[in-house]
Order: C-alpha cells, then structure tokens, then sequence
C-alpha cells in the first residue's frame, strides 16, 4: 500500500545491504555523515520530502501493513500495543524511550544525536494515531549527545499546526531503568524502578492510563515506513524481520559501538566482515549482554533474522552483537557480565536479590578456577529457580546468559571444574560496563 | 467464574502464609517467596481462597483478578 508518497528516490530500494551512518543507501541511517553533527530539519526535509500528510487511520494501516516489531528488546508489533492503548479507557500516554540501557549499545544514542528528526516525526505520528496530547522523549540524564541534539530539533521543529506537546524528561542511569515499566513508573512518580502489573502497560500504565513505551529506534522507523509506504519498508527486511535494522557491534572489533543499519537477508558473518574479522571469532554474544552466546562458525552463517536466531535460542534482543575472539575466555566475559547485571538488580524482588549474587559468585569461581565443582552446582540450582520470579524479566535474562555460558564453553566449563584458571581471566574486560557517551 | 491469583514479588517479603491459604494457585520457591501457579481456579470456593490469602498476607503482595467481571481486587 502507498499512501502519499515523498520523491521516488526519498527512500532507496532496498536489496541485502550494510551500510553505516552517513551512507546514501540507508534508509533510517542514510544522509550527512557523523562529522556534520546532527541532521537539521532543512536536511532532513531536502532528503524526505515533507511529513505525509496523513489521516489517524492511515497511519495506523500503515503501521500495521508494515509489520514493524518493537525494537527495544522485546519485539513486540507496534500496531498491537497501538489497538490495545486505544481500546482501553483512559487518554493514551506516549513515551519514546531513548535511554538505551544497554551499556554495548549505540543505535538509538547514534539515532537520537544524528538523526533527531526521523525520531520526532515518527513519534509524532504514533501520538496522532493514539490522540495522545502530549509525547514524553525519555533520556538518560548523563546521555549528553542525544540531550542536545533533540532539544535542537525541537527548536527547528517549532510547534506546526496539530503538534503534541513535547516533553524531555531526563531519568537515573543504571540497567533496569530503561526497562518500559521502569520509565513509565519515573513519569508517573519518580522512581525508576520497575514496576509489577498484571496488566500491560499499553492497557493501564501506572498513571491508570494506557501507556505505550516506544523504543527510539521504532519511532524513527514509523517515519521511514509513512514517506515510503509500508510496502516498500517491509521490503527491506527479510521474511522474520519486516523492515530495516540497526545493530550494535562490540567487543573484539575494530571499532566496538559501531552502528550498522542491515537491510534484507544479511548473515552475522557478513556484518562482522564489515567489522574487519576476515574468520568467523570464537563466539559472538546476540542480543544484549541479557543475551545468548553463539558459537563463532554457528553465527557466521546465520542470517539476523529472528526465525534463524530462534532456532539456536537467541533473539535479536536490542541488537547486540558481541566479538568474543579467539583466544579469550567465554567464562571470565561471562562471569564479568554476570557480576555487572547482579549489581544492576533494582533490589525490589527477593529471588533476584537473592539469586543473582549466587549467579555472580558462581561464575566467578569457575572463571578463578577456584571451588568449580560446587559453583556449578549452586549456579545450576539457582538458573532452575530464578525464571519468571521478578516484576520484570531481569533475573530471566541473567539466567539466560549464564546458561548459554555453559552450553556453548562447554569444553572450556570442564577444564575450569578441575581447578584450573584460564590466563586471560585478570585481563581488561572486553565489554563495556557504563552507559554509553559519545565522543561529544 | 475464573480466579487468576498473582503475586507481587516486589511485595513479596516470604510469610508463606498465601500457599498455606491457596495451596491449589499458590507455592512458595526456592527461597520461600510466594509464587503463583500456572493452573486455572475455577468456582466460587476459589475465589474465597483467594480472598483469605489476599487478607492473610502482611505486605499486600496477593492480589486477584475473577474473570467474569475482569474486576482488579485490591
């Protein structure tokens, strides 16, 4: 379906490619290069032509044809969480949730301070389509980039005719707190905590109104999918994966937070090419560092779509795509990781309190080499009871990586039980584990 | 008349005393939080059970939906 369409070249046609912010083949990451700062309203209109202009129900078709899933983690269709606020009483609420609390991740800090404009044009039209007044963009206070360029676009973007009030709202770093009920629970009353409720948000937020939690990243692609039809964005993704993606590199690349903005059937061996590996690493970590270790030469083969990712226990997650090389110790990464998350707990559930330091002390025993036999034990012990105990899915995706540590370092789990450490286990870790600034 | 019972873990502080009132919709886990079951209550007797485990616990972490009416009991 077409429906106003901009300039036939606004949005290019999209077969398998990779390209990099700046590049003209992009579509959400198309247009100046990182060196020319963010993009100005003059540019972005130059590139796309004006906003379509659009009835409610026009966009809403238009985002359901599309197919768009969710791109904060959870890959939920965007139309569903729309009909389900809509149907629900109560004035919807729309939250852009740029804070990315993915330490690794980039795309929605390189969306927010390059291309601010696709992010608000996109949320505007999802705040027509819920008649919501009002659009809270969600930051993380020290995210110094993204801050400056949407204040800035929202000075260019001024206020025309059937405009939402714009709100930025600056919110606590830490992992859990970029989590939807934990940024809708800081709107509603300051605690950036998630939240427990037998209701989804996008039926009863905690203001009592339905509240839908969008990812900057989705925003950014409603405004794509309305210039160019939803077809056409469709077009751009492969059979599992509607639409164009953008993922984070990091670990041993050649430059770790790199963007890369995927359109069509592209396999996780090609991106990394683009990354400077010529030979599939020792293991890549998919999806975030809640995430699932792949085996090198599994992941270089498997397309970054969610049907093949699926079938080796990993999602795309927000995603994440972590270089484990050669040579390195999936275990010590791991256990750093693990201990990092455990720390990240919101302290609100007594399993995950519980539970998550054991996690953490068991991995790094196993990483030491030290007492391995009965860390295993308790991590195992623990990994059973954890699932599905908190207000939100955090001790879940703890459990998730410790399990896929053990399956797929299986060989390097059995030398480690016998009390031996590796080498690299006191070495600088690969991963990042504060919030990601940019070079601003 | 369905129940569905849940448990608010950030609530939770592992009285117990929900399962002993519900045992069918509630266990408690490895740590002795109160968790609550998979399986479906129906019927007026559940929701009196529901109700007493609701009252029974000191931190206001049960809470009950009866599908008929999709009424939140608080």
């Amino acid at each position: 379906m077409t429906a106003v369409l901009a300039p036939e070249q606004s949005v290019p046609v999209a077969g398998s490619a990779l390209v990099q912010i700046g590049d003209p083949n992009g579509i959400l990451l198309a247009g100046p290069a990182p060196v020319d700062g963010p993009e100005s309203l003059g540019s972005y209109v130059d590139r796309l032509g004006p906003a379509p202009v659009l009835s409610r129900e026009e966009i809403f078709a238009e985002i359901r044809d599309s197919g768009l899933q969710g791109r904060g983690g959870g890959g939920f269709p965007l139309w569903r969480k729309l009909e389900t606020a809509l149907a629900s009483p109560g004035d919807p609420v729309l939250v852009v949730n740029c804070s990315e609390s993915e330490p690794a991740s980039r795309k929605d800090w390189t969306l927010c301070s390059y291309r601010p404009h696709t992010v608000l044009e996109g949320a505007a039209a999802i705040a027509e389509v819920l008649g919501a007044q009002e659009v809270v963009i969600h930051l993380h206070g020290g995210s110094v980039g993204p801050r400056d360029a949407l204040r800035n676009a929202l000075r260019e973007r001024g206020s025309p005719e059937g405009d939402p009030v714009w709100r930025i709202s600056y919110g606590p770093g830490g992992y859990v707190s970029g989590e939807a009920s934990a940024v809708a629970r800081y709107l509603h009353e300051g605690v950036a905590l998630p939240l427990f409720a037998s209701a989804p948000l996008a039926r009863r937020g905690p203001s009592g109104r339905p509240t839908v939690v969008s990812n900057a990243e989705t925003a950014a692609h409603v405004a794509s999918i309305l210039h160019g039809g939803a077809e056409r964005w469709r077009g751009a993704g492969s059979a599992s994966c509607p639409g164009p993606q953008l993922v984070t590199l990091s670990g041993a690349v050649a430059n770790p937070g790199t963007v890369v903005e995927i359109t069509g059937s592209v396999t996780i061996g090609t991106i990394l090419r683009c990354a400077g590996l010529e030979d599939p690493p020792q293991a890549v970590l998919m999806g975030g560092y809640a995430g699932t270790w792949i085996r090198g030469h599994q992941a270089w083969q498997t397309p970054l779509e969610p049907a093949s990712l699926s079938a080796l226990g990993a999602t795309r997650g927000c995603g994440l795509i972590g270089v484990l090389p050669h040579g390195a110790c999936g275990i010590a990464e791991s256990a750093l990781i693990v201990d990092y998350l455990a720390g990240e707990s919101a302290g609100q559930c007594g399993p995950c309190v519980l539970g998550l330091p054991v996690l953490a002390d068991g991995m790094r025993a196993l990483a030491r080499g030290r007492g391995g036999r009965r860390a295993l034990r308790h991590i195992r012990r623990t990994a059973v009871a954890l699932p599905g105990s908190g207000a939100c899915s955090h001790p879940d995706g703890v459990v998730r990586l410790v399990a896929s540590t053990l399956e797929v370092f299986h060989d390097d789990v059995a030398r480690h039980r016998k009390r031996s450490a590796c080498r690299t286990a006191h070495h600088r870790p690969l991963f990042p584990f504060s919030a990601a600034e940019g070079s601003s | 008349m369905k129940v569905v019972v849940h448990v608010d873990p950030t609530r939770c502080r592992g009285h117990g005393i929900c399962a002993l009132m519900f045992a069918e919709a509630l266990e408690l886990d490895h740590w002795g939080y109160g968790r609550a079951l998979e399986a479906e209550h129906e019927g007026r007797r559940s929701v009196v059970q529901a109700r007493r485990a609701q009252r029974a616990c000191p931190n206001g972490a049960i809470s009950f939906t009866v599908a008929e009416e999709m009424q939140p009991a608080s």
